[in-house]
């Protein structure tokens, strides 16, 4: 501490040490605030399969599955101060035909659809034009967090991505299910996404599996004349 | 001329401070940057503010350096007080390096 170099020095040490210790606070603060999501509806409107090619230029034609859903689902618990945005996803789930053991996966899993939630403090990292992002930033002026961001209530949603399956074949499978997740993204801390079991006062997301449905067939009339938007 | 305002920057540069400044700046730096951080922490998590939070903190450590940094008066209140020049002779018998001082 002689010469204001060392003082320099030693105040930026002591310093990162503290920015380190406020770190490790913020990310232990995600603990100590209760996660209760909860989802009303999750439910498929309409089901199609249609063929398509998986690219342009591709001459392999696959099946398409084309859910859509309505959604009605609560998850304002997860924005706290240290929520920068929250990710939400919605995937196909079906039994393998071999099952377990029969070298394909147990289960099938597609993400059909998703969404990014921004807390206000991350608004700016949004990938928004200047419209949608002054909109973004109105809808929370003056707030820190804005829980109500997390109420979703959406119907008859069109799924954002077609799913298909390695056997190209996803027509008339039987007992398919959607399943609502979330991935919380703090500022500070570890990923977390929807706990299996309770943890803490973090609360398992109740109700998101939809009841099981069918795919239907191929639509005949449609054959060879629908492609895929992917 | 030039060797004289040379040597007055480079005093300012250093800003060398006493013995008991240096003893209360290092207690000044780790009591107000401490503050610093619980502050910005309890203020952040009880308005639920993570940006209040940063800039809270980011503007304190700001302060903080202001306050520790620069050679201020009151870390320069007890100079060392050396003994004048040859005012004193040796004592008696000193040995250095085996040689005896007269």
């Amino acid at each position: 501490m002689y010469s204001s170099i060392v003082r320099l020095q030693n105040t930026f040490g002591f310093f990162t040490t503290v920015a380190f210790a406020v770190a490790c606070i913020i990310a232990a603060s995600d603990l100590f605030s209760a996660r209760t999501p909860s989802v009303g509806v999750l439910k498929t409107t309409n089901v199609q399969v249609v063929r398509g090619r998986p690219h342009y230029y591709s001459s392999k034609k696959e099946e398409y599955a084309i859910i859509r859903f309505s959604l009605d689902a609560d998850l304002s618990s997860l924005f706290t101060w240290n929520t920068k945005q929250v990710f939400v996803y919605v995937t196909a789930e079906w039994p393998s035909a071999g099952g377990s053991g029969s070298g394909q996966n147990a289960t099938n899993q597609a993400v059909i659809w998703d969404s990014i939630i921004t807390s206000p403090s991350a608004d700016h990292l949004a990938n928004l034009g200047p419209v949608a992002m002054r909109k973004l930033r109105r809808s929370a002026a003056g707030k820190s967090i804005d829980p109500s961001r997390g109420r979703l209530s959406i119907n008859n949603q069109r799924p954002k991505y077609q799913i298909t399956h390695p056997s190209s074949k996803v027509a008339n499978q039987e007992d398919v299910v959607l399943r609502l997740h979330y991935n919380v993204q703090p500022w500070v801390g570890i990923l977390t996404w929807n706990p299996d079991e309770d943890f803490l006062k973090w609360k398992t997301l109740k109700g998101n599996l939809s009841r099981k449905f069918a795919l239907p067939g191929l639509k005949k009339k449609d054959e060879g004349k629908t492609g895929t938007r992917s | 001329m030039a060797e004289q305002l040379l040597d007055q920057a480079r005093d300012i540069f250093e800003g060398q401070i006493d013995f008991e400044g240096q003893k209360l700046a290092e207690l000044l730096l780790n009591v107000a940057l401490t503050l610093v951080g619980a502050v910005a922490c309890f203020v952040g998590y009880f308005l639920q503010d993570i940006k209040l939070a940063v800039y809270l903190a980011l503007g304190g450590t700001a302060a903080v350096f202001v306050l520790v940094v620069p050679p201020w008066p009151f870390f320069n209140r007890n100079p060392v007080k050396w003994l004048p020049v040859g005012g004193t002779t040796p004592p008696a018998n000193l040995v250095v390096d085996d040689k005896m001082f007269k």
